[in-house]
């Protein structure tokens, strides 16, 4: 059993909902583009880390680090610097 | 647009809204169901997760993320909470939660782990545990499409007694011929067992998984460690990891069970 | 700061749902001096990382201190565990506001790295550590020296699990843990102070518990 949990939480679901406050459309289903290996994949594939501290988004690849999200008493903190850009679809 | 990919849809500002505990279903020793009204649902899919957030009189507040268990078609939804011991939340919500019992809840989160039926199939379902959650309501709603994409869940438990949903799974498959439940058992194996055992590798999903050239919808549920190595099996196996959707539960980085 | 409630959810207080019978488990046995504000006690070793477990060889591990371009120092494993050690026993406190209680370290004190290069002051007033995964934090040396820090091998006694920061982490047990910095590599000393990982990404550059330096702006 995991010795360090409190309770079995969603890790990425708290990485999705640190993010997804910040965006009108579903984060999870944007495409994104590794700025440090090119790779693309959807937002919601990309691997979680650091919760609860903060939303800390890996590439799938690489590991590189695509987005980071924190969420203070004192505001909201969004990092994107290692993704090239987020592509929402439009629907048909 | 491909079947794998989703529009993205405008989300409404997520706002609490108020539970209501209204049937309570036992499904192991430690896992329970919790069926809930939410007045003014708006809807989910099948995969997605909510958050509840619990206040105590002293205005003590603890907040957690449920995959929803059931399927958009129905009136209740359902949670599927597993007691973890030591646990804040979910000692309350399976020992100590009764009909009528009430708190807030958000959601429904997450549009990229989802299934409906419209995607079509195959679909191929991996589960570690209390993974199983979302993949019973991707599930669920199949049934209630009277689907016929081929499905498969491959389920990981520690011993016959902590199969979630057995019963309903069993009576699922022999109702439909288009749908295959493969059980393994990783550390106790009931006398007579003829089904797996150990945990779910290389060899098994190779053996279970449609092939990769059917290009099967694939959805991974459980632990960090379990997912990860499911994944790379898959990839490994020539399954395009485009067609795999995963979802964890648990810190990354910890021990798996 | 203002009055809150303990262990607020980081949400806005809208209307809440009284839930019947749901209280913390939390504030159980603690003599209440022990632990800074806002916090409580597990018995539990939480694992917090902001990117997978780094998997290190001992056979290629060395750790080393810097100044500028400089190598101050340098040791692979053998070289470090032949340095003097020190075995010390303290509380440990996370800003996600878990305590651990009575934690016993073992390693080598920044005093004796200091001494080990033949340096009798700290060459600058802060330093950067910078550890395997890329993560970095930022502590005055002032918070270093006199036994204040460490950089430990042991963990109750054993190899310090590689989750946990193996095979050698930073111990600042004084700050906020995320400063106690897992899979450590280097010390870079700084004339000037620059915020690590978490210091430029919301969270207070200093991490005092007791005074609940928890974020930026605090």
């Amino acid at each position: 059993m995991t010795e360090n949990v409190s309770d079995l939480v969603l890790e990425g679901n708290a990485a999705v909902t640190l993010l997804q406050e910040l965006f009108a459309c579903d984060i999870t289903v944007a495409r994104t583009q590794c700025e440090a290996c090119g790779s693309i994949e959807g937002v919601g594939s990309l691997r979680p880390y650091a919760a609860p501290m903060g939303a800390v988004l890996r590439c799938s690849h690489c590991d590189g680090i695509l987005m980071r999200a924190a969420h203070t008493p004192h505001g909201r903190w969004l990092e994107m610097k290692g993704a090239r850009y987020l592509r929402f679809q439009s629907s048909m | 647009m491909t079947a794998t990919e989703t529009a993205a849809q405008p989300v409404r500002r997520l706002e609490w809204q108020l539970a209501q505990v209204r049937e309570i279903v036992v499904e192991t020793y430690r896992v329970k169901s919790l069926l809930l009204h939410v007045a003014n649902w708006r809807g989910h899919l099948s995969g997605q997760h909510l958050d509840i957030r619990l206040t105590a009189e002293d205005g003590y507040q603890a907040q957690r993320s449920y995959s929803i268990a059931s399927p958009p078609e129905d009136e209740l939804l359902t949670l599927t909470v597993e007691r973890v011991d030591n646990g804040e939340v979910s000692p309350y919500l399976v020992d100590d939660l009764h009909v009528g019992d009430q708190f807030d809840l958000r959601g429904p989160i997450g549009g990229y782990f989802v299934w409906t039926a419209a995607m079509g199939g195959p679909l191929c379902l991996i589960a570690g545990g209390s993974g199983v959650v979302p993949l019973m309501a991707m599930l669920r709603h199949r049934e209630r499409r009277d689907g016929h994409a081929p499905a498969l869940l491959l389920c990981s438990s520690r011993s016959p007694e902590d199969v979630i949903y057995r019963a309903e799974l069993d009576a699922m498959a022999r109702r439909d011929p288009n749908l295959r439940v493969v059980n393994t058992l990783t550390r106790k194996q009931p006398d007579g067992w003829m089904g797996r055992r150990g945990r779910i590798d290389k060899a098994l999903l190779a053996q279970e998984c449609f092939p990769p050239e059917q290009s099967p919808k694939i959805f991974v549920c459980g632990s960090t460690p379990f997912v990860e190595d499911v994944s790379r099996f898959l990839v490994e196996l020539g399954y395009d990891p485009l067609t795999i959707k995963t979802e964890r539960f648990g810190p990354s980085g910890g021990q798996g069970p | 700061m203002t009055g809150r409630l303990p262990n607020e959810s980081m949400i806005a207080m809208d209307e809440t749902t009284i839930s019947r019978g749901f209280r913390s488990k939390r504030q159980e046995q603690t003599p209440k001096n022990r632990l800074p504000p806002g916090q409580y006690v597990t018995t539990d070793f939480p694992v917090l990382s902001a990117g997978p477990t780094p998997q290190i060889k001992l056979g290629d591990w060395t750790f080393a201190l810097q100044l500028g371009g400089s190598l101050l120092g340098k040791w692979n494993w053998a070289e470090f565990e032949a340095l003097p050690q020190t075995t010390i026993k303290r509380d440990i406190h996370c800003v996600t506001k878990w305590s651990k209680l009575d934690t016993t370290w073992q390693g080598v004190t920044f005093d004796d790295l200091l001494k080990a290069v033949g340096l009798k002051e700290p060459p600058a007033f802060y330093i950067m550590a910078h550890c395997d995964g890329g993560y970095t934090t930022n502590v005055p040396v002032a918070d270093l020296i006199g036994g204040k820090g460490m950089i430990t091998t042991r963990y109750e006694g054993l190899p310090i699990p590689p989750a946990h920061g193996g095979p050698a982490r930073l111990l600042v047990p004084h700050l906020y843990f995320w400063k106690s910095a897992k899979w450590i590599r280097r010390v870079r000393f700084m004339e000037k102070d620059q915020p690590g990982f978490w210091e430029s990404f919301g969270y207070h550059n200093y991490g005092d518990p007791w005074k609940e330096q928890r974020y930026d702006g605090d």
